[in-house]
């Protein structure tokens, strides 16, 4: 039996694991307690890492529609197949009707080849990541104050802080190995303020939980913003660019304003803000609960706020930690897997770097701004979808399968058969995480190296290579050798990995970018270029202020809460072999929607728990089952993203600047089926 | 060394419907040996291999006496039980077993012996009541009262019309929800209690059915004087290995494969785990 | 007591000669830094300093996934068992660990033996290594009768001293040991001896603040006297990761599973744990434990309950401290067993 180390494929943490393989088979699975982010722990999902590997519905073959099957093929069929059906699709709507979906599940590598394959050798300049919907760094990004990703903290913050603000994110089912640290910093004293609408178990132990009204965050930071700027005169004249528009915009955001929006009485978002002052050394973490509402970037801004004033000696030094859902999906982002960016944030206008590109790729780069991937829907002709679960992370009822099934021609690479793959022409069987080198790189931008353990199943193969494949069909060769010269081309290629090596195995814990200095494991990132505070814009705070409206007719505020039971459905955590039942009871218990109530609630509308209830909105109407907790505040109903993106009554909205989809607060209604 | 979990091949010999969702299936080990070896006593169950599909627990239905066949009563409710419906006869599974404990026989002798079965509850009572009717002179009195979710789930219906027709035995039919054509009492098992004859002091009941049924049963019966150890049922849990390995079926400091299925209402009782 | 020492210059030989008949399994260091037990291939490769290993021995002897019958579904069904038959030498194992065996096998033998579980032990040895300090600052087996030093439930128990190893002999299978390679053993001296003592006295005294109130725990779980508070409590820490249970010596719950390829199919094991909300699951969708401070509850009382203890000759806590590195909260055995003794989880 041989241990090789590699890091876990789930969530962003990036926690280090073990495969145990013996006859090139993956028997098992050991945490790392050498490595910096698991510590010797795994969570769940970690340890059955090796089930969905050498499982028997892995794809191990590439498949071709005929008509309404698709049978085996030969890769050099299913490869020309691929290439004529796009190629077809390009000469009669032009290159821009193909979109293209990289994968937060796939490597760094996979995911660059993947966007010369688009902008390069398919000519659209459509490439995204449906994933990105959940991210958080664009939320920074658009916030604008901020280089792309540049000034997150790091999980480490967490140990040497004496505060921890956790806002619209529950670790416990997010990030495992977050809640982990929270867990350990409150056990050597550390005190915890939770922000969020639900209860969950860290919320519950925290010393101050403030359950928000859904759409009320924004102004609830600025409520705390106030007591500390304007009421405990918190950086008085300090020299922070922006300081006098932060406070004139809060002067009218005492809690007793903002109470009957937030929903959390004036006393405890003042005890709140006045033990955040008290601290030395905090940490602000926040998540998809934060991220995917609706006034999301000016909240995020908020927190960085704090984070300012921290660092120019007003207030408690401060980190933000903005928390990704998946393994890689900052390398999908640092990789330009974005319909308005080239890999390493490239700007599309900045010609001189985009030649250089070119240059590298010998080919010509489209530089327009494509679409993103809620856009595509509809509007693509054709897509080449690689490991991306469009039809979970999309939110509207049956958007992304309507989508696809309209689509001239879809080719799908992925290592099961996804209900994408299922609908698609040429289904293109994937290595797994243990069957292929490269890089991912963690929510803290940890650049960690993945290892080959076992050959692939069949005739599956390594991302890159397939997309290589694909296309040199379309006469365009893509020519490496390993993942290795292909990071090697990133590293000299992209200014934010330059100084990242190739993390031989015995790097434990990989390298952060950007590093100052090679070969210094864990760098810290470059500081801060000046500090600087912003104003939330003006209507954001007012139209947080108006929220949903609930009314007699539709007396509940209905949220989809997307830290509750984030993985239920998942394609790869479903294929797991004995952990699977853990991640697909929400469907067997909760088939149409776990629709989260009050007790007083829940008998208040005469619904019960585990049975059916009705659920009415100005949108629509269904069914969902009920569960009765006291995690959710009264006139609340919580149900979660994954399966609330899919329901009738769940209003669908969009974020202002990035324009991303997000499901709005919908006043409903609730009643037992008759 | 004798290998536990290597399940013996069986051939199906019959399969009888017996409702929309529940079929008994008659089983003949294959090798004469095993079959010669293969003694079970009323309330033991077997480990059922769907090759293929994996493995389930199902109580054996059928009394062992002159019979070197016996039936498994099974309802469709997943992945295991799903591919057995799917099998016809000839179709070869496995069977490791018989396992577990069983009913008390000898120690009811003389006794009224009261069955009640709720559902499918009724199979791992039925091999306990064709030995108990076999030998009938030997107890008091055999009473049966059965019910189900309406008339069309009720099993067993030819013999159900032979227990109500046997002298010295009754047998008492309710359903939850009538349908058309249902004459007989509407109502849950436990109604059907007031409607017996029975001297407590000298009665022992077998009680099985789904948790919620047994739990209102067991409080009646309490209630009409029977004694916690008059009262026998047997406990269902999510089983894996049926041999006390695996920790599945644990309640407590028992395991319901090993120490079980059978516990009195007074064993069950002391099990710290129990929620009455 | 008889003792014999090995003498430091002839530990290679004798290694070198466990490797002529068997598999050796001893800790040694993998790339980054962790330490694994594992094969080695010759005594160099042995971290005899090691502190504790990432995992305990079970692997070896239940493996997270194995293999339990093979079987062909064409016109008539096949179906073969496959035992694991290597004759395997676990060499410089902890105490706590050695301890833990002892746990598995009163749960695999008794009257019905697990022959997948007794083909690997039947043909193991046990060489202890005892802790002459903590290893690790999360050690409690002084607290559990599991170390740093055992007076029974090893072949051979080693000692570590300045001149080569103390051997002490506690089965037949450690004696034939000696005797197949008698010319590498001395006698040794009663200063050796005496120097066993000594060190075990001094070990026990590094072992620090993680004490477990495992007495005071056990007999409020056996008697069904523990706050019900406490596991409500603990539920709000527990993460369901399973690491507890995957990284304690005696945690051995499975769960079986077939998978087909073709027209063959293969039954195999997994490990399993408690704490999973479809652990106790039934098919109908009723859950007998459906919260997790039931299952908190119920894992407890199978490792540390009286009940449970008698029936394993041991309450089934050995003190190696993993289940405090691998806790993602705070809901690992000492913060429990404290938690029940104060009525109230910090
Ligand atoms: C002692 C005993 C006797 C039983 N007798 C009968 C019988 O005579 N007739 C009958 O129809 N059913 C009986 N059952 C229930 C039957 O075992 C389950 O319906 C069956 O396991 C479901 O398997 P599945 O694969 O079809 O369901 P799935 O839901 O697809 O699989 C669930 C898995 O979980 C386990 N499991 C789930 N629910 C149960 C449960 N209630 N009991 C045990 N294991 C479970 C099984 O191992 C099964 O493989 C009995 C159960 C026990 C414990
Ligand atoms: S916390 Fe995240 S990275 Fe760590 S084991 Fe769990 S899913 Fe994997
Ligand atoms: S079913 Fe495995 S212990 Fe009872």
């Amino acid at each position: 039996m041989a241990e090789l180390a590699t890091v876990c494929p789930f969530c962003g943490c990036g926690c280090g694991l073990y495969l145990h393989v013996i006859d090139d088979v993956v028997v098992g699975v050991s945490p790392s307690r050498a490595h910096p982010i698991s510590q010797g722990r795994l969570c769940v999902k970690g340890w059955h890492a090796h089930e969905m590997v050498d499982n028997p519905q892995r794809l191990t073959h590439p498949l071709v529609r005929r008509g309404d099957e698709l049978v085996e093929a030969s890769w050099e069929e299913a490869v020309e197949v691929a290439a004529n059906g796009l190629r077809k699709v390009a000469d009669s709507a032009g290159a821009q009707a193909i979109g293209v979906l990289g994968s937060a599940r796939c490597t760094n590598e996979a995911n660059y080849v993947l966007v010369r394959f688009a902008r390069g050798t398919l000519g659209t300049p459509s490439i995204d990541c449906s994933q990105r919907i959940h991210s958080v760094p664009e939320v920074a990004l658009n916030a604008g104050n901020s280089r792309p990703g540049l000034d997150t903290g790091q999980i480490a913050d967490l140990d040497e802080s004496d505060l921890i603000l956790l806002v619209g994110s529950d670790p416990t089912e997010e990030h495992p190995a977050v809640a982990a640290r929270v867990y350990r910093a409150r056990q050597r004293g550390a005190r915890v303020i939770s922000v969020s609408t639900r209860t969950h178990p860290l919320a519950a132990l925290a010393d101050v939980h403030l359950p928000v009204r859904p759409g009320g965050e924004l102004k609830l930071l600025g409520s705390i913003l106030h007591v500390l700027l304007v009421e405990q005169g918190m950086a008085g004249d300090a020299d922070v660019s922006g300081l006098p528009e932060l406070r004139a915009s809060v002067a009218d955001l005492p809690p007793e304003e903002t109470q009957a929006a937030t929903s959390v009485p004036a006393e405890a978002v003042r005890e709140a803000a006045l033990l955040y002052a008290s601290s030395k050394r905090a940490t602000v973490v926040y998540s998809t609960g934060l991220a995917l509402s609706l006034h999301a970037s000016a909240a995020a801004q908020s927190l960085e706020n704090l984070a300012a004033l921290g660092a120019s000696g007003a207030g408690p030094k401060a980190t933000v930690l903005g928390l990704l859902s998946r393994n890689n999906l900052q390398g999908c982002r640092d990789m330009g897997v974005a319909p308005d960016l080239l890999p390493g944030y490239t700007a599309l206008g900045d010609d001189a770097a985009v030649e250089k590109l070119e240059r590298a790729w010998r080919c010509e780069l489209n530089r327009e701004t494509g679409l993103a991937s809620w856009q595509m829907m509809g509007k693509a002709r054709a897509m080449y979808i690689m490991g991306d679960d469009i039809t979970r992370t999309m939110p509207g009822a049956g958007v992304a399968r309507e989508a696809l099934a309209s689509l001239d021609f879809l080719v799908v690479q992925d290592i099961f058969m996804s209900p994408a793959a299922a609908m698609a022409d040429v289904v293109l069987p994937a290595a797994a995480f243990a069957e292929q080198d490269g890089t991912w790189t963690n929510l803290e931008r940890r650049v960690q190296r993945i290892h080959r353990a076992v050959s692939p199943p069949g005739e599956a193969r390594e991302d890159w290579r397939i997309v290589a494949g694909v296309s040199g069909a379309m006469g365009k060769p893509i020519s490496y050798e390993d993942a290795q010269q292909i990071f090697e081309e990133i590293k000299d290629l992209l200014p934010v990995y330059a100084g990242v090596f190739y993390p031989p195995l015995a790097v434990n814990g990989g390298i952060r970018w950007p590093t100052a200095q090679p070969r210094d494991a864990g760098g810290a990132p470059a500081a801060r270029e000046k500090i600087g505070v912003a104003a939330p814009p003006e209507d954001a705070l007012k139209e947080s202020a108006a929220g949903a409206e609930t009314s007699d007719e539709y007396p509940l505020l209905m949220a989809a809460d997307p830290t509750l039971r984030p993985w239920d459905g998942e394609v790869t955590v479903c294929h797991t072999l004995t952990a699977a039942g853990e991640f697909t009871v929400m469907d067997q218990d909760y088939p149409d929607g776990m629709l989260c109530l009050n007790p007083e609630d829940a008998k208040r509308f005469e619904v019960r728990g585990g049975r059916p209830a009705r659920v009415v909105s100005a949108t629509g109407e269904g069914q969902m089952q009920v569960r009765v907790t006291d995690e959710v505040p009264r006139g609340i109903a919580l149900v979660p993203y994954n399966q609330a993106a899919r329901s009738g009554p769940m209003e669908v909205s969009s974020q202002p600047v990035s324009g991303r989809p997000v499901l709005a607060p919908t006043p409903i209604s609730v009643g037992p089926v008759q | 060394m004798n290998n536990p979990y290597l399940p013996k091949l069986a051939t199906i010999e019959k399969v009888k419907t017996e409702t929309y969702d529940t079929t008994t299936f008659t089983l003949r080990l294959d090798d004469p040996e095993e079959r010669k070896a293969f003694q079970h006593r009323p309330g033991q169950f077997v480990e059922l291999s769907v090759f293929g599909a994996g493995e389930a627990p199902f109580c054996i239905a059928s009394s062992g006496h002159g019979r070197d066949t016996f039936d498994l009563s099974v309802r469709k409710v997943g992945h295991v039980t799903g591919a057995l419906h799917e099998m016809g006869e000839g179709g070869q599974v496995g069977i490791r077993g018989p396992l577990g404990n069983s009913f008390p026989f000898e120690e009811v002798a003389g006794k009224h012996i009261l069955f009640v079965g709720g559902g499918i509850g009724l199979f791992p009572l039925r091999p306990q009541i064709q030995e108990v009717c076999r030998e009938a002179d030997r107890f008091a009195a055999i009473t049966v009262l059965y019910g189900a979710r309406t008339p069309e789930d009720l099993v067993y219906r030819e013999e159900l019309d032979r227990w109500q027709q046997q002298e010295g035995m009754t047998c008492l039919l309710t359903v939850d929800t009538a349908s058309d054509g249902w004459t007989g009492n509407v109502g849950v098992v436990g109604t059907l209690l007031t409607k017996i004859e029975i001297d407590v002091s000298n009665a022992v009941a077998f009680v099985c059915g789904p948790p919620i049924m047994i739990r209102f049963v067991v409080q009646d019966l309490s209630n009409m004087g029977f004694g916690e150890n008059a009262i026998v049922t047997t406990l269902e849990r999510h089983m894996r290995c049926g041999i006390g390995k695996c920790n599945h079926c644990m309640i407590g400091d028992k395991w319901v494969c090993k120490d079980g299925p059978v516990f009195t209402y007074g064993q069950m009782r002391e099990m710290t785990e129990f929620e009455e | 007591m008889t003792a014999r020492m090995l003498p430091k210059n002839r530990i290679e030989e004798f290694v070198g000669r466990l490797l002529e008949q068997a598999e050796v399994v001893a800790p040694r260091r993998v790339e980054v830094g962790d330490v694994f037990y594992g094969a080695v291939a010759s005594a160099e490769e042995v971290a005899w300093d090691y502190g504790h290993a990432v995992e305990p021995l079970k692997r070896f002897l239940l493996p997270q996934r194995e293999t339990m019958l093979r079987y062909s579904t064409g016109d008539k069904v096949r179906v073969e068992a496959e035992l694991d038959e290597q004759e395997r030498v676990f060499l410089g194992i902890r105490c706590c660990d050695v301890t833990g065996i002892g746990v598995l096998d009163a749960m695999f033998g008794g009257d019905t033996p697990d022959p997948y579980y007794m083909s690997r032990r039947e043909r193991s040895t046990v060489i202890a290594l005892t802790c002459l300090q903590a290893p690790d600052e999360t050690c409690f087996c002084v607290c559990c009768d599991a170390g740093p030093f055992l007076a029974k439930g090893y072949d051979q128990q080693w000692t570590s001293l300045p001149e080569g190893m103390l051997v002490e002999v506690g089965s037949e299978r450690g004696e034939a040991l000696v005797r197949s390679n008698d010319d590498l053993f001395d006698e040794a001296s009663v200063d050796q001896v005496a120097a066993r003592y000594r060190l075990a006295r001094e070990a026990e005294q590094t072992f620090g603040d993680f004490k477990s109130y495992i007495a005071g725990a056990m007999s409020k779980l056996s008697m069904n006297e523990v706050d019900p508070k406490v596991w409500e409590q603990a539920a709000l820490r527990c993460m369901e990761c399973g690491g507890c249970t995957y990284l304690c010596p005696t945690c051995s719950c499975f769960t079986v599973t077939d998978r087909m390829e073709d027209s063959s199919g293969v039954r195999e094991r997994h490990w399993d744990a408690c704490l999973y909300s479809c652990y106790a699951r039934e098919a109908s969708g009723h859950n007998p434990r459906p919260e997790r401070e039931d299952r908190l509850r119920a894992r407890f009382f199978h490792k540390i309950s009286y009940q449970w203890a008698q029936r394993n000759g041991r309450q089934a806590c050995v003190g190696c401290g993993r289940c405090v590195v691998g806790c993602m909260a705070w809901a690992h055995m000492p913060a429990i067993t404290e938690g029940i003794r104060r009525g109230v989880m910090t």
